[in-house]
Parts: structure tokens; C-alpha cells; sequence
């Protein structure tokens, strides 16, 4: 019974994504509510990620982005006089693949943030002329 | 039963305040269109359906929400007036407002 209950649904991500996977590890503490819930689509061309902020707008939400990861996190209002508070919550998604930054868009709609990250498209890899 | 609609219990808040009621419900995806909300009695109904789709010709690689159809029904207090109730759905988050019955306000009494 217990080899049941200790079956990890997002263990084949790591697999896919190689181990260990902070990105997954992190969606399973999702469960314990700590995190807004994400969706994550992908296609040869670009990665999709769905998050549901009901109640949210652009200035409520920060985005970061590293060359393979992107982070979103909360962006507390900011009261005169005080320092900033703390982000309530921050999440990091590694990302299989570079994308191109310039060309990365997001967007609210209804209370769900659609992130669109196209691939870079020569993968970071640069061919050298041979003189 | 094939065309079977599936509802979630969305997230809720209420809270009191002298002058009233502030009920917050979460609906992530649900625009105005896509809502009713009516009240029967004294009970609150809402029913949302969902919009929100999965973007054609991507491969799901983490689901952690699914389109969510959203229903609720809650009784507003007896102090609740049914008559002044407002609702605006902002950015996928409902707030009605409720106000008191005019005659459960206290009343100052003047001293003669």
C-alpha cells in the first residue's frame, strides 16, 4: 500500500528534464498551497507557462529572466517611508531550453498570467568563420 | 450523461464591517460574460464557466489547475439587505458588496 502512496506524479518530469529539477520539486510543494498553480505547454518553438492570479494585475507581479529559468514572484506594494516588503511567494522555473529574451511576452487575462517564451533560436551555439 | 458539467467550489472571504458584507470570490479565468449571479431568497447563487483554454498544438507538460467551471451558493445573514447588493469581477476575483437592513444600523438617540 505504501509503495502506492509514495509514487512521485512529476517524477518522469525530472527524468526529462534532468535530476535533480528544482522547477518540479517546487510544484510539488505547490500542493501544501504555498505557490500560485502553473501550467506548463511546450513545442519545438517556444514554452507556454499558465499561472492563476485571480485578483492580480502587471504591478502586482514580477518577472525574471535568466537564460534557462524564469522567475515569478509577487511584488508587494511598496508604502512610502518603509522598506520593502518581503515577495509573499516566488517561484523558479527551469526551462529546457534558452529562449530569446526580446522576444518573450506576457500577458494578463481573467486572473491567469500567460508567459510566452520563444526558443532562442541558434540555441546559444555561434559557428566560427575558419580563416 | 455524457454533456456533464463539472463545477468547483471556488475560494472564497467574507467579511463584516458595521456597514456591511464583502464577499471575494476567486475565479481565475472567468470573465463578466461568463458569469450569472442571482439571489434567491436570501441565498447568494453564482455560476461561472470557464473560457479558459489549453493553447492549441502545445504538449502539457505540468498541469497544477484545469478549466474550472465554478459554482457556489452561500445565505447571506439576516442582517444582509438583499436588495443592495453589487458585484464587479475584476481580474478573475468577484467582490459583491452587501449592505446591512437600514433598521439594524444602530440609532443614536438624542437626550432631551
Amino acid at each position: 500500500m505504501n509503495t502506492i502512496l509514495n509514487i512521485d506524479p512529476w517524477g518522469f518530469l525530472d527524468d526529462l528534464f534532468g535530476v535533480p529539477n528544482r522547477t518540479f520539486r517546487e510544484m510539488r510543494a505547490r500542493a501544501a498551497g504555498r505557490f500560485p498553480p502553473v501550467n506548463v505547454f511546450l513545442d519545438d518553438n517556444a514554452i507556454l507557462l499558465d499561472m492563476q492570479l485571480p485578483g492580480k494585475t502587471a504591478k502586482d507581479v514580477s518577472l525574471t529572466l535568466e537564460p534557462e529559468a524564469v522567475i515569478i514572484a509577487d511584488r508587494p506594494a511598496t508604502e512610502e517611508g518603509k522598506e520593502p516588503a518581503r515577495p509573499a511567494w516566488s517561484r523558479r522555473l527551469d526551462l529546457p531550453f534558452r529562449v530569446n529574451a526580446d522576444k518573450a511576452n506576457a500577458k494578463f487575462t481573467n486572473g491567469i498570467l500567460r508567459i510566452e517564451l520563444p526558443k532562442a533560436e541558434k540555441d546559444g551555439v555561434k559557428h566560427i568563420a575558419i580563416q | 450523461m455524457n454533456n456533464e458539467e463539472k463545477f468547483t467550489v471556488p475560494a472564497t472571504k467574507f467579511v463584516e464591517s458595521p456597514e456591511g458584507y464583502e464577499l471575494k470570490v476567486s475565479l481565475p479565468g472567468i470573465g463578466k460574460e461568463d458569469t450569472e449571479l442571482h439571489v434567491e431568497g436570501r441565498t447568494l447563487v453564482l455560476k461561472a464557466h470557464s473560457k479558459y483554454q489549453n493553447p492549441a498544438g502545445f504538449r502539457q507538460i505540468a498541469a497544477e489547475f484545469e478549466h474550472e467551471n465554478f459554482a457556489m451558493s452561500a445565505d447571506l445573514p439576516e442582517m444582509a439587505d438583499t436588495s443592495a447588493l453589487s458585484a464587479k469581477l475584476e481580474n478573475g476575483l468577484l467582490t459583491v458588496t452587501i449592505k446591512k437592513r437600514p433598521e439594524t444600523q444602530p440609532k443614536s438617540i438624542e437626550i432631551l
